[in-house]
């Protein structure tokens, strides 16, 4: 029973890390008010984009990771172009942008043969003599490098939206963008930065996915984990730490499944990979059944266009 | 200016004690240099030619790119008017596939355009397609009624499959305000686990594959003497009632002023909630009824892929036809040739077929931008020299 | 006269066809109150936006002492000492002061980093200004605690950390009770009086007389005059503002019927637990006018919604004639079922829908109630043609055709719309909310005679108004709410005094 738990602990951490980053970057981006729908196809143009450099030139799988970044966030410019400066409806250019990016991603896999390729991809780092005490040990000190830099990324974007010049401006801009225009902060800027910036998070979290996770790229390979990201968005009330705890609370589910089948436990496979989508479902009932009767720390001006001359 | 004012300033704001320095240097810092400036203001209203430009050059837009892309991809230039146009429409078989394809089509885009006319983002119309598929199954499993009746209880029991998965995220939203978007999705791969549960478990074929036996010969859509299917009347059906719902009943006339806004139908009084549930119930049953229409006029038996890509074409055709019910059917046609030129291509030249969805989003996207200029008026205000 | 310090020569901007500025032109010297006055929809906020820089001219220039300057932005008007309070003020809401103030200056050099200092200059500042202008903010109270004449203050002090030497404030006692009106006026006379240009926005010709050194007065987008508003008679100033005076109607005392509305103990609380309305009972009878008056924010706006059916009350209840029986949650459906018609001061909020067309705006009241056919077949011919009659009896005007969209109407013509509507069935109650906010001399004469007339024909009218003077010229009785209790009610002839001290709870 221990050696169950141990491994099944020892599983959450890079399960967590993928809903962890996609929360973050889509915070970055809704509390500027921009309502971003785009992480499922974001996180698979970063995925594609990581295994293509990875296959093709073999550098060390960070850098690998940071071309999914920097894709994903070239990606977002397109979104950023039709969203702020278009003003197009933000739900249905969000849509529009996965559906593009499932498709392209699909298209050049296929093309370029990069398609069920495997390769070794990002490895655990122990360390030292943490990495041997028992039971702690395996859980908490042989993870991947993103793995142990995840506590300073969410805190580092914790502190940008609320102790830095930048974030207040990102806030402003995402709660009452006439407020901030007026003061002179430019709304299409900021939007675009937080949206830019927030993207190659997106990004980062389906290169971990892929390079990570997988190892390997097949098409449509995150499988919705983009959706429960921006419902974990919701549930976190857009705050980052907790958008990390409910990163843990998805993983943890996730990374029993495969556990439970391991130990032997006979249940309905299928039924059984319901769970994660049941259980995010379950969530936002949680949530909308708790502030039903209050705040909801939703941004104000989330998922409105600002357009400056507008006159009824 | 009197000297007094900057003094005056400087008593006023202990912070920014310049008075006319900040000017003189506003001035020095050369903004007198530009010509002019863009101004963007929200339309009262936009006319008709104006709408039908932008729609035009959007297309233009869009196709453009798409030909760029096929040429890049290794299609003959000169031979893409051919591959859409001559070899589609023109080749009888093949045009006959695109009367096919364009069903469920037709059915899923109209199921997108209902719920966008209440503002449900009804994207669960895989899941509801899906349920529409397990529905049909069901009833050609257990053999229910006599063999006449079998393809009307197979409808039937598809739409009320169909319009129950449907109605979860529509009263989640109603009662708890659960947002649809997320919920529906999320309720997809709920609703695609439950069919490879099946699949895999008691419905599996005898030949061990995972699909659901054959169906009989009374419970495949068959074709009218013409060669039309059964499918296409049905979604040209669907596309005529759907039309009288919007524009001549009571219904259509609430719909609009629950799109157009809410909190006014609320506040006159208009069951909204009402007009919400039954507008989800009637998309999810059109999204069955295109999960109906492909398992017994095409598959001829339930599969684990008959539904994949359709939720997001139906949203794409919703869009495109601005939810409208005969402009989605033109559009679902539309697409529909472009899905069997794309299998053409796959044929003939290796093209992946994901470049059809590229195609799909590229132009959804030229038509989403080109309403900027429908919405807007932007222009270059001129200073004078 | 010295050269002015803000001067703006024949100034136009069009909004997609609609012309808010024809050639208008301004200017204030330094350390005056310069009122600028003119009727809703004369151009005067378009023409102050231009000034801070939220609009660019379409043609015309803008002279900041002497020298003509182009405003890229908010950002360099501020930087040019231009500083605006807009009607609607621009701060934001879950933010403190602090971080208002502090977001205001992002313009002047951008630091990722947090500047600590700053934070402590920007607090030193913000005390140091509140008590320039006589009296205390907390740095760290967020602007949704504050009360509104707060608000204000806080856009004041924001603008003047700036740097402001021109102090522009849209419409600035529309929200505030006469005291605070006052108030705000000395606070305003200290800044001119030290040398800052304070430009007036203002439609109310009494801030004009009382306040102004200056007047400037627009009338269709276009400079009137400029005139001292000391020397010139009352009656002068309104020809100015709405081109003609208009005659008003003296009520003959009328016999009131039965009571059609009343409400017992009624409360309704706030999401955060404190009451909104607090135990509020009055009654309207029939053939009568009753106006609930009181500075917003004391509770109308959720007593409404109560009346509107679109909020629940927490206890107490509302007796409506024909129900039969008290209610504490009634549905709009039903409310209409009971004859009661409402009449919001947001029209496009709870009474059109912008983007559907004049006969669908007029005809879904009867609609719902079955006049136009069943379920199944709608009667458009019908419908079209009783639209028609019902807007020229109305006289709702700028309809080019019955399909446009009911948000190209202008505020007057779209309010009498909703009249046209909620009185195509006789009301027995109507419930009408500032029904005369944002339109002209006009359009508010017109509306004020609907209400007249039906309660001449027995209605019962509840009007609820921020207007001092609109209810005490139409109502009969007048009920004050003051943090949402119903703090002393008048019966006509009112006193002015009285009714204004109740509204601050002086009463």
């Amino acid at each position: 029973m221990t050696t169950f738990f141990v491994t099944w602990l020892a599983t959450i951490p890079q399960l967590a890390v993928p809903y962890a980053l996609a929360a973050l970057g889509l915070i970055l981006s809704e509390r500027a008010g921009v309502l971003n729908l785009t992480a499922e196809g974001l996180m698979l143009v970063g995925a594609l984009a990581s295994v293509a450099v990875l296959l093709t030139f073999r550098p060390d799988p960070l850098v690998a990771m940071m071309a999914g970044m920097l894709a994903a966030a070239a990606v977002s410019v397109l979104f950023s172009f039709l969203v702020i400066v278009l003003r197009v409806n933000q739900v249905i250019a969000g849509l529009v942008i996965v559906f593009f990016c499932q498709g392209l991603t699909s298209l050049l896999g296929n093309l370029f043969g990069w398609t069920s390729k495997a390769f070794s991809g990002l490895g655990p780092v122990s360390l030292g003599v943490l990495a041997d005490i028992p039971v702690i040990g395996p859980i908490l000190f042989r993870q991947d490098v993103i793995v142990y830099l995840m506590i300073p990324i969410v805190f580092g974007v914790s502190y940008l939206l609320q102790r830095t010049r930048l974030g207040l401006r990102l806030r402003a801009v995402g709660e009452s963008p006439e407020a901030a225009d007026a003061m002179g902060v430019s709304v299409s800027m900021t939007r675009f930065l937080a949206v830019t910036a927030g993207s190659a998070l997106v990004g980062l979290a389906g290169a971990y996915i892929a390079v990570a996770n997988v190892k390997v790229w097949i098409d449509d390979m995150t499988s919705g984990r983009g959706w429960i990201a921006i419902a974990l968005v919701i549930f976190a009330r857009w705050n980052p730490w907790r958008a990390a705890a409910g990163a843990l609370l998805f993983g943890s589910i996730q990374a029993v499944i495969p556990k439970l089948a391991a130990a032997g436990i006979v249940l309905p496979q299928y039924l059984l990979m319901t769970t994660p989508y049941l259980a995010t479902l379950g969530v936002m009932i949680w949530v909308s059944i708790r502030h039903l009767n209050g705040p909801s720390d939703e941004p104000g001006a989330l998922g409105q266009p600002y357009v400056r001359e507008e006159r009824r | 200016m009197r000297d007094d004012v900057s003094d005056a300033t400087r008593r006023a704001s202990p912070i920014d004690t310049a008075g006319n320095a900040v000017i003189a240097k506003a001035h020095a810092a050369g903004r007198q240099r530009r010509f002019g400036q863009i101004s963007i203001e929200v339309r009262r209203s936009a006319s008709f030619p104006l709408r039908l430009f932008a729609l035009a050059a959007a297309l233009v837009t869009g196709l453009g790119l798409s030909a760029f892309a096929l040429i890049l991809v290794g299609v003959p230039a000169e031979s893409l008017a051919d591959e859409f146009v001559s070899a589609t429409i023109l080749d009888p078989m093949n045009f006959k596939a695109v009367l096919v394809q364009a069903a469920p089509l037709i059915l899923v885009g109209l199921a997108a355009a209902m719920a966008f006319r209440v503002r449900f983002w009804n994207l669960g119309i895989e899941g509801q397609m899906i349920f529409g598929g397990v529905g049909a199954t069901l009833v050609s499993l257990l053999h229910l009624g006599p063999e006449w009746a079998r393809l009307p209880l197979m409808g039937l029991a598809a739409v009320t499959c169909g319009a129950l998965w449907a109605s979860i995220p529509a009263l989640l939203k109603l009662r708890l305000s659960v947002n649809e978007i997320i919920s529906t999705l999320l309720l997809n791969y709920v609703a695609y686990y439950v069919l490879l549960h099946l699949l895999y478990g008691a419905w599996k074929d005898e030949d061990g594959f995972p699909h659901s036996p054959a169906y009989a010969a009374s419970e495949l859509l068959p074709n009218l003497d013409s060669g039309v299917s059964v499918s296409l009347v049905l979604a040209g059906g669907m596309t005529l009632l759907m039309t009288y719902l919007v524009a001549r009943s009571r219904a259509g006339f609430y719909m609009r002023f629950v799109s157009a806004n809410p909190g006014v139908a609320r506040a006159l009084g208009l069951p909204v909630a009402n007009m919400v549930l039954f507008v989800v119930l009637v998309s999810g049953s059109l999204a069955a009824l295109a999960g109906f229409v492909v398992s017994s006029g095409q598959e001829g038996r339930l599969t684990q892929s008959f539904f994949p890509g359709y939720g997001v074409s139906g949203v794409l055709i919703g869009f495109l036809a601005r939810n409208n019910p005969v402009a989605a059917a033109v559009v679902a046609l539309l697409m529909s040739v472009l899905v069997i030129a794309g299998q053409n291509l796959q044929v003939f030249y290796g093209i992946p077929p994901s470049m059809v969805q590229l195609i799909q989003a590229v132009v959804v996207m030229s038509v989403a931008a080109s309403d900027f200029l429908v919405i807007h008026r932007v222009h270059w205000i001129r200073y004078r020299a | 006269m010295t050269h002015s310090l803000l001067e703006l020569e024949r100034v136009s901007k069009a909004f997609d066809g609609f012309q808010a500025l024809d050639g208008a032109s301004f200017s204030a010297a330094a350390g005056e109150i310069h009122a600028l006055l003119g009727e809703n929809g004369a151009g005067k906020s378009t023409l102050m936006n231009i000034c801070c820089g939220l609009y660019t001219p379409d043609s015309g220039s803008l002279r900041l002492a002497g020298r003509e300057t182009r405003l890229s932005g908010p950002r360099e008007a501020a930087a040019l000492g231009i500083g605006m309070v807009h009607q609607h003020f621009k701060l934001v809401r879950p933010f403190s002061i602090l971080d208002n103030v502090l977001l205001s200056r992002l313009g002047s050099g951008d630091r990722i980093a947090s500047a600590k200092g700053e934070r402590l200059a920007m607090r030193a500042a913000i005390h140091e200004q509140a008590a320039a202008l006589g009296g205390t903010l907390d740095p760290d109270a967020r602007i949704d605690s504050l009360s509104i004449a707060e608000q204000q203050r806080v856009e004041v002090i924001k603008a003047l950390i700036a740097g402001a030497r021109i102090l522009i404030l849209d419409e600035p006692t529309a929200v505030l009770t006469d005291q605070e009106a006052e108030k705000l006026m000395l606070t305003l006379r200290r800044l001119a009086s030290s040398g800052t240009t304070v430009v007036l926005v203002t439609h109310k010709l009494m801030d004009v007389k009382r306040f102004a050194d200056r007047v400037t007065i627009l009338r269709g987008g276009r400079t009137v005059g400029s005139i001292d508003p000391k020397g010139t008679a009352l009656e002068e100033l309104t020809r100015l503002t709405v081109g003609e005076t208009l005659p008003t109607v003296r009520e003959t005392q009328p016999v009131f019927g039965r009571r059609r509305l009343e409400t017992l103990g009624l409360s309704v609380r706030r999401a955060d637990g404190t009451k909104a309305v607090d135990a509020v009972s009055f009654h309207v009878r029939a053939g009568e006018i009753y106006a609930i008056a009181g500075v917003s924010g004391n509770g109308q706006s959720e007593l409404t919604e109560v009346l509107m059916g679109l909020r629940r009350a927490g206890s107490g209840s509302v007796q409506f004639e024909d129900a039969g029986e008290a209610v504490t949650a009634a549905d709009p459906a039903r409310l209409r079922r009971y004859g009661v018609a409402f009449i919001p001061a947001d029209r496009y909020r709870y009474a059109l829908a912008g983007g559907l067309s004049v006969a669908e705006n007029y005809g879904v009241g009867d609609v719902a109630r079955g006049r136009y056919g069943s379920w199944l077949w709608l009667r458009r011919g019908r419908l079209r043609k009783n639209a028609e009659e019902a807007l020229s009896s109305f006289d709702v005007q700028g309809v080019r055709a019955l399909s446009q969209k009911a948000a190209l109407l202008s505020g007057g013509n779209a309010q009498k719309l909703v009249i046209a509507r909620e009185f195509s069935d006789p009301p027995s109650i109507i419930v009408a909310q500032s029904p005369s906010r944002g339109l002209d001399a006009r359009a508010t004469a017109a509306v004020h005679a609907r209400l007249q007339a039906s309660a001449r024909n027995g209605a019962a009218v509840l009007l609820v108004s921020e207007d001092l003077d609109e209810a005490m010229k139409l109502a009969h009785r007048i009920g004050v709410m003051a943090g949402g209790k119903l703090v002393g009610e008048f019966t006509a002839p009112f006193d002015r005094q009285q009714i204004g001290g109740a509204m601050v709870g002086h009463a």
